[in-house]
């Protein structure tokens, strides 16, 4: 039975656990599977003062270690259950985590919990492996910013990186301000905010959109009666203005379709066509109802305005839909390429030891930071 | 346990760093530490279902996906479900038999009881058997998945192969993560060249993803029709199942529930296991615990005199020998080693370090040491604690007597030993002893923070009776251990005189 002796092949040898620690939610599993185990908030309870702590929210270096130790031990012994004594983990990095995350990280991981290797992966190029491509342009919209890095054939342009905060966090921030005359300061948390965002919320249309802040916009859509310790009414027009703040023009013209356009010029003349022709949405707020229909008006719209006419010749664009939801699609790109054997792109704990940091192949993002502010 | 109440006031220096209270520490035998929580290596010891307390293997567990293949957790409200069983009326089909009675099938079907949630209402068909045949929806993906995961394993054997003949300047690198990004220059040679992807082509490359124009618009009823948002899940009930996030509640799957793990604590200094718990899911109990309760004498705060800024105040602490031997207690300044030490036959006081304790390196759960790796040393944490107080410490030091269980339930007097200065010591009895001490809050500014609580601290040094017997030295060896202990006493009273 060559089923039984390829299962048996497979569990002798070690488990990866492949972990995408974003700043909203952290996404754990183990490689080689197609979904993770779970999606979990990206906080801890301190354990000497009881209060509940984002990790990102660390003061210095020394409390996100201490962030991290309790966290990861959580993560180990009661979502994943494994010993991570020995095992290899591999970790999806956003390219705006700042250096000093990573190598406490890594500190945590090989110093206090003794891991035996680990993978530190780019999420954005991470994520071609995802749909078997190799030209690939990704934009990440996430909690704290929206992110993009255009890759062609397998090496990514970071030249053309593009970051705004425009994603969760201002979508539930202007949610919030919506919602000021019905739930209180201490009724607004982000949890309920964040539930009503995925409850009822949508992207409306460009077309609506236009019209929503002149003297008669369209009919909004019904209220929905919502049911917390007491019951209120989510106005129509709340559920569909929630995400207008990732589509505004302001002054500086830079909203989420203005940074692929952007990316886009700044990538070679040859490799543009292509990149428009293979874009991938990942991270949780592209889940939203009309999220891509109405960034696909928007981009075709901009292609026609002054502003892009002249700059680009694109005619389409297309969007690639990768075998998993949105919100862990970088989370899968790390777990297939956690089960591919590649020691050469693994720290291993003898040579992280003896360097006592991170090799410097890994600090990709550095590299590319000095690049962009050449650009600028 | 008068833990609970004083849970933070006593509390020990660990190795590493931690305070803790004398309940969340170890004291490792074999290398004669304090050692706790965050210092020891936690390993998974084994695995059971928090309901039907299955306990498999390690191995079966990894093929069970860490996942009890009886329980399922309630995919509403997340607490465990329970089978409930019925009867249904099912007519026999065999058309041979003139007159087909009905009979009865007892059939099984899931259901919660804290929020009704039932495996009818979401249109699951039930089963006729209680476990087993509740089947897990498969992922959609996973036959593509595969087909990945299968074609970039390929790729990198190619690619290690590549490396280990040393070509490494090949261009067939499949993500190349040392190149800092891509140049003009660069992209308009690539233009001409197949792509790479397509030139590393074997029968085995999946097909890529086709990227559409089509894009699934906003369905045009969203502007219209009115929500229920008792059918619609939350986000927490979304990710519970983060394959498939369902929005409405009747698409909710249950979901297998997840192995607990028993952990077996070991000293990271020197390999020995300093905690570990019984195999049985039911049992409470230990087959190792090197709690230092056992073994480190026990200190607890009695009373305190009100504190006053520069006024000296009588603290009385209560201390307990938990061992089978006697041992002399000497209270001294933070400052003093922490070196272990011990007296040889001529009387001379000597420091002891790893090479002449008694490790006993014959413990069956020791590894020999030519496997054993190099300790990972971690730094040791901050204390941040700020001591506030002077504690005056006496110039005698006292003796505790063995522990002597049976001596518990006979009621002697209260018993003065004769060696005792009256003014340290103020009661004791059996193996426990009461002392007197003065507290003087620091008057220095500088110091003081506002409203903190008065912190004083102290080194405490023990006897300590090293029964592991080895080779070398067959008797027991007698040594004085120290720990460091820090004291909240409570806030200064502020009382005009
Ligand atoms: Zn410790
Ligand atoms: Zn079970
Ligand atoms: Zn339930
Ligand atoms: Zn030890």
């Amino acid at each position: 039975m060559l089923r039984s002796y390829e299962g048996t092949r497979y569990i002798s040898d070690k488990q990866v656990i492949v972990l995408d620690i974003g700043s909203a939610y952290t996404k754990y599993g183990y490689a080689g599977e197609t979904a993770p185990r779970g999606i979990i908030n990206t906080e801890i309870k301190c354990p000497e003062s009881r209060e509940l702590r984002k990790i990102y929210s660390y003061k210095d270096e020394d409390d996100l270690y201490q962030l991290l130790v309790e966290f990861l031990h959580m993560i180990f012994f009661k979502c994943v259950v494994i010993s991570p004594k020995d095992i290899k983990i591999v970790i999806l990095e956003s390219p705006l985590i700042p250096s000093k995350f990573r190598n406490t990280l890594a500190k945590v991981l090989f110093r206090h919990f003794e891991v035996g290797s680990l993978m530190v992966l780019p999420i954005h190029l991470v994520t071609i492996s995802t749909l078997g491509v190799d030209t690939l342009l990704v934009l990440d919209v996430g909690y704290q910013e929206a992110t993009l890095i255009p890759v062609f054939e397998g090496v990514p342009i970071l030249k053309a990186w593009q970051a705004l905060p425009l994603a969760s966090k201002a979508v539930h921030e202007s949610i919030t301000r919506e919602m000021k005359t019905i739930l209180s300061e201490t009724e607004s948390t982000e949890k309920l905010i964040e539930n009503i965002k995925v409850r009822t919320c949508f992207v409306t249309t460009m077309e609506r959109s236009l019209k929503l802040e002149t003297d008669n916009p369209f009919k909004p859509p019904p209220d929905v009666k919502y049911y917390t310790t007491r019951t209120f009414e989510i106005p129509g027009s709340v559920r569909e203005k929630a995400f207008e703040v990732l589509w505004q023009r302001d002054n500086d013209n830079l909203s989420v379709p203005t940074m692929i356009l952007d990316s886009i010029i700044k990538c070679p003349v040859d490799t543009r066509t292509q990149l428009a022709e293979n874009i991938l949405l990942i991270g949780g707020t592209v889940m939203a109802k009309g999220f891509a229909s109405r960034l696909k008006t928007e981009l075709l719209y901009l292609l026609n305005s002054e502003l892009y006419k002249e700059k680009l010749k694109i005619k389409t664009f297309k969007f690639h839909t990768a075998p998993s939801k949105p919100n862990y699609t970088a989370w899968l790109g790390g777990a297939i390429f956690g089960s591919v054997d590649l020691p050469s792109r693994c720290i291993t704990k003898e040579n992280y030891l003896e360097l006592n940091r991170v090799p410097d192949w890994v600090n990709l993002i550095d590299n590319r930071k000095d690049e962009a502010s050449n650009t600028i | 346990m008068a833990y609970l109440f004083q849970i933070d006031c006593v509390r020990y220096a660990c190795s590493c760093g931690s305070l803790k209270s004398i309940a969340k520490i170890y004291f490792c035998r074999h290398c004669l530490s304090i050692r706790c929580g965050y210092c020891v290596c936690h390993e998974v010891d084994s695995y059971y279902c928090s309901n039907c307390l299955e306990n498999p293997p390690a191995s079966e567990v990894r093929l069970k996906k860490y996942k009890c293949s009886n329980c399922f957790d309630c995919p509403c409200c997340f607490e465990t479900l329970s089978i409930r069983s019925g009867q249904v009326l099912v007519k026999s089909l065999h058309t041979t038999q003139e007159e087909s009675k009905p009979v009865t099938k007892k059939i099984y079907y899931l259901s919660c009881t804290l929020c009704r949630w039932s495996s009818r209402d979401a249109g699951i068909p039930d089963q006729t058997v209680a476990t087993g045949s509740w089947r897990e929806q498969e992922s959609p993906n996973t036959y593509r998945i595969t087909a990945l995961i299968n074609f970039y394993k390929i790729l990198g054997s190619i690619e290690k192969q590549q490396k280990e003949r040393k070509k490494f300047q090949s261009k067939r690198i499949f993500l190349q993560f040392e190149k800092f990004g891509i140049t003009s220059t660069m992209a308009r040679k690539r233009v001409g060249q197949l792509p790479l992807l397509q030139s590393n082509t074997q029968s085995d490359q999946p097909q890529p993803s086709e990227a559409s124009e089509e894009i699934e618009e906003l369905s045009q009823d969203i502007f219209t029709k009115s929500i229920d948002i008792t059918k619609i899940t939350t986000l927490d009930q979304r990710l519970q199942h983060p394959e498939l996030q369902v929005e409405n509640i009747n698409e909710l799957r249950p979901q297998r529930k997840q192995f607990i793990v028993k952990r077996s604590q070991r000293c990271r200094f020197c390999e020995h296991t300093v905690s570990k718990p019984d195999y049985c899911p039911t049992s409470t109990k230990f087959k190792i615990q090197l709690a230092a309760f056992y073994h480190v004498p026990e200190l607890r705060i009695v009373a305190c005199e009100p504190l006053r800024l520069g006024y000296s105040s009588e603290l009385l602490l209560k201390f307990c020998n938990p061992t089978q031997h006697q041992t002399q207690i000497i209270l001294l300044s933070m400052d003093t080693p922490m070196m272990p030490t011990t007296t040889t036959l001529q009387g001379i006081k000597e420091e002891i370090n790893r090479e002449n304790v008694q490790m006993g390196c014959d413990s069956p759960n020791l590894l020999p040491s030519a496997v054993r790796q190099a300790i990972v040393v971690e730094e040791g944490r901050q204390v941040n604690i700020v001591i506030n107080a002077e504690v005056i410490l006496p110039s005698s030091s006292f003796i505790l007597p063995p522990r002597d269980d049976a001596a518990e339930y006979d009621d002697p007097s209260d018993s003065q030993n004769s060696q005792d200065d009256p003014k340290l010591v103020v009661w004791r009895k059996g193996n426990k002893a009461i002392i007197r001490l003065d507290v003087i809050p620091y008057v220095d500014k500088d110091k003081m923070v506002k409203d903190e609580p008065i912190v004083v601290g102290l080194a405490m040094q023990y006897g300590y009776i090293n029964t592991i017997a080895t080779l070398e030295h067959k008797a027991p060896q007698k040594l004085d251990l120290k720990v460091k202990l820090f004291l909240t006493l409570g806030n200064l009273v502020h009382n005009i005189l």
